[in-house]
């Protein structure tokens, strides 16, 4: 036993030594980062909710600008700012281009109220249909919101309503842009109440 | 089932070593190349799916003894009585839908040498590369009264399944009034914030359900994980520090270490008290599985030693340890973990069989707890490989506990976030 114990460690030290030297040479790899992200975002970034959002078929400068505010602390989070300080720009970079090449998955049938559709349509005619284009499902130049976590985009227009995400810290977006979305989401507010904000979460969420 | 043959074994001195293996017939080789993975748990499942994610043409058998896998995490929401049993149930259908060969079958032996697994019901598969991740076995010597027989009346529920249906049946039938006494196991172990969560949880059940009832917990160690946060917690919601708090922490320091378990009178002995409870939830220490043991995979801590990189057994080349049962340094025992090595591990596999070089490896480790009605924290780490010492470190500046003063709204959040995290990491490991 002695001897087998002894001969197998010394496969193992060359099994290491075969590693380790390869090891200053390892590539960055765009599915290694990513795919520790379906942990919690499901696999390939497709979320089976109730709230984490899918970032599977995102917009890749979208979702590298928001790592980047989370990394910064820009934008606010529960966990997302603590884990985006974990990686480079260029990590960042591989991992938003990788998830924008998946597809936005849309797995979860989600609760959604008829009536609040209907107006959240309208509403989406109205305030949202600029950016947000084809239904929300276009991912071309801002986020997909089409199917969607209702949980995480309630989260996201309470946050953006109540100044806690701030849209004058996006460097990403023009000052154009950010005064337009600012100018939309009071309307939204004020011209819809309490229910309108309801209401395009569930357009958006009857989407699958 | 190609990579499946049945030959003749002698054991020696414990181990399973194939006879003349020059002389046998050659065995049929997958395109790909054969892996074996030992144990269908959060570490073995993930290892398969991204295997033949990565590479269809691998053959991807996995020996795994029960028919269905009980998750831990979100076992203490059944204990608390916020989740069924069946809805902590997965099953295998996701893996074997993939090609992946389901053997079920307790794995009894594993020769390095000979390149095969044994199972209990003498079949005999050969491998290329094997993965073990049997998770952990208890250390069951050490206190008068207890034993694997005890188990029965005394759960540990530290393996999801009969163990959290027992706990929780006997919870269900206790009285108010009752004593719930949790003994946390020693470091390193299993889920480091599990027990506290777990307290946090039964309390929770018996301020709505008993509320003159109490856990205590028994503790060896002088502190644990997370112990701010759910300090916290226990203030905000179960009166932690007043005369009738429903949760209590004692070290062995202040009560003694656990001399004696008694199953039938249901009572605990410590050097220098006695508890009477009506509920004893005695969470053992633990070392690897038993099969790692076995295998000669571990070192004298009981847990087994890897290669950082590759997760490659540091004691038998060919062969892989992740999970529970490896040691992976920074990283702490968790799903989360598991799942993360079990994708480096898949990595190392797919080009240690094409001959081509591994990219650089990355890890994460997300846990996130729940202390009560909309009220859940989180810790995270990102971690890198270093080579110069074997060792995987957290990034610095990163990662980190949820702040002890997040707002209600946060808490809220995280508890969202928690049930997404399970039901993400379900798919993303059993598909
Ligand atoms: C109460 C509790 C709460 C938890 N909560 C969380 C949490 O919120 N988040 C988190 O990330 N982690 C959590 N965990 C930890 C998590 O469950 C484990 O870390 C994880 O399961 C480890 O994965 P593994 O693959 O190493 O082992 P396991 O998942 O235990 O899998 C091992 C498998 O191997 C099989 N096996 C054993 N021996 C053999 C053999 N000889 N042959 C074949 N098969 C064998 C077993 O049947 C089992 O299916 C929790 C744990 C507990 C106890």
């Amino acid at each position: 036993m002695k001897a087998r114990g002894i001969l197998s460690s010394a496969l193992a030290f060359m099994a290491l030594v075969s590693v380790a030297g390869k090891a200053p040479a390892a590539e960055l790899e765009a599915s290694m980062l990513a795919n520790t992200c379906n942990g919690c975002h499901g696999p390939n970034g497709t979320s089976y909710g109730p709230a984490a959002p899918t970032i599977g078929g995102t917009n890749a400068a979208y979702m590298f600008e928001t790592m980047i505010a989370f990394r910064e602390g820009e934008r606010p989070s529960t966990i997302m700012q603590r884990i985006a300080k974990g990686y480079s720009d260029e990590e960042l970079k591989l991992i938003a281009d990788y998830f924008a090449k998946q597809p936005f998955g849309r797995v979860v049938d989600q609760d959604t109220d008829p009536d609040l559709v209907a107006r959240g349509k309208q509403i989406y005619d109205n305030l949202c249909e600029d950016c947000h284009e084809d239904e929300g499902m276009s991912a071309i130049d801002y986020p997909a919101l089409a199917g969607q976590m209702m949980p995480y985009l309630d989260h996201q227009l309470h946050d953006l309503i109540s100044g806690r995400r701030d849209l004058e810290k996006n460097e990403a977006l023009s000052s154009k842009e950010r005064r337009k979305k600012m100018r939309n989401l009071k309307e939204l507010v004020e011209t819809e109440g309490g229910d309108g904000v309801a209401a395009v979460i569930h357009f958006f969420g009857s989407k699958n | 089932m190609t990579n499946l043959s049945r030959r003749n074994f002698i054991k020696i001195g414990g181990a399973a070593v194939a006879g003349a293996t020059l002389g046998l017939p050659h065995i049929a080789r997958a395109a790909g190349g054969n892996v074996v993975i030992v144990g269908g748990g959060v570490g073995g499942a993930t290892t398969a799916r991204y295997l033949k994610l990565a590479n269809p043409d691998i053959s991807v058998t996995v020996v795994e003894p029960k028919a269905s896998y009980h998750t831990c995490f979100m076992s203490n929401e059944v204990l608390g009585g916020e989740r069924t049993l069946e809805g902590i149930e997965v099953g295998y259908d996701g893996l074997k839908s993939m090609g992946i060969t389901m053997v079920q079958d307790r794995a009894a032996g594993i020769d390095p040498d000979a390149k095969t697994v044994t199972t209990a019901g003498g079949e005999t598969l050969s491998f290329d590369r094997c993965v073990v991740a049997p998770g952990i076995s208890f250390v069951t010597d050490g206190i008068e009264g207890y034993d694997e027989a005890a188990q029965e009346k005394i759960p540990h529920a530290w393996q999801a399944g009969p163990q959290t249906a027992l706990l929780r049946s006997q919870l269900e039938a206790m009285e108010d009034g009752g004593l719930v006494v949790i003994i946390a196991p020693p470091n390193p172990f299993r889920c480091p914030p599990g027990p506290y969560e777990r307290a946090s949880l039964i309390a929770h059940y018996l301020k709505a359900e008993k509320p003159k009832s109490k856990v205590m917990i028994l503790d060896p160690k002088e502190k644990f994980s997370k112990q701010g946060l759910f300090t916290q917690a226990w203030k905000d919601l179960y009166g932690f520090g007043t005369d009738d708090s429903m949760i209590e922490w004692n070290t062995f320091s202040k009560v003694g270490a656990i001399n004696k378990l008694d199953a039938a009178a249901m009572t605990v002995e410590t050097d220098f008290e006695s508890f009477d409870p009506a509920v004893i939830n005695y969470i053992p220490p633990q070392k690897a599985g038993k099969i790692a043991l076995n295998a000669d995979l571990a070192d004298d801590s009981g847990w087994c030693p890897v290669d950082k990189m590759t997760f490659e057994s540091s004691k038998h080349a060919g062969v892989h340890v992740i999970g529970d049962a490896a040691i992976a340094t920074a990283m702490p025992k968790s799903g989360y973990s598991a799942n993360s090595q079990g994708k480096v591990t898949a990595a190392a596999i797919v080009a240690a069989l094409s001959g081509k070089e591994m990219p650089q490896p990355s890890y994460v480790n997300t846990c996130y707890s729940i202390a009560g009605t909309d009220y859940g924290f989180s810790v995270a780490a990102v971690y890198r490989y270093n080579a110069e010492d074997n060792t995987i470190a957290g990034v610095k500046g990163a990662g980190g506990l949820t702040p002890v003063d997040a707002s209600a709204e946060q808490r809220k959040r995280e508890v969202a976030f928690a049930h997404s995290w399970y039901n993400n990491i379900r798919k993303d490991t059993w598909g």
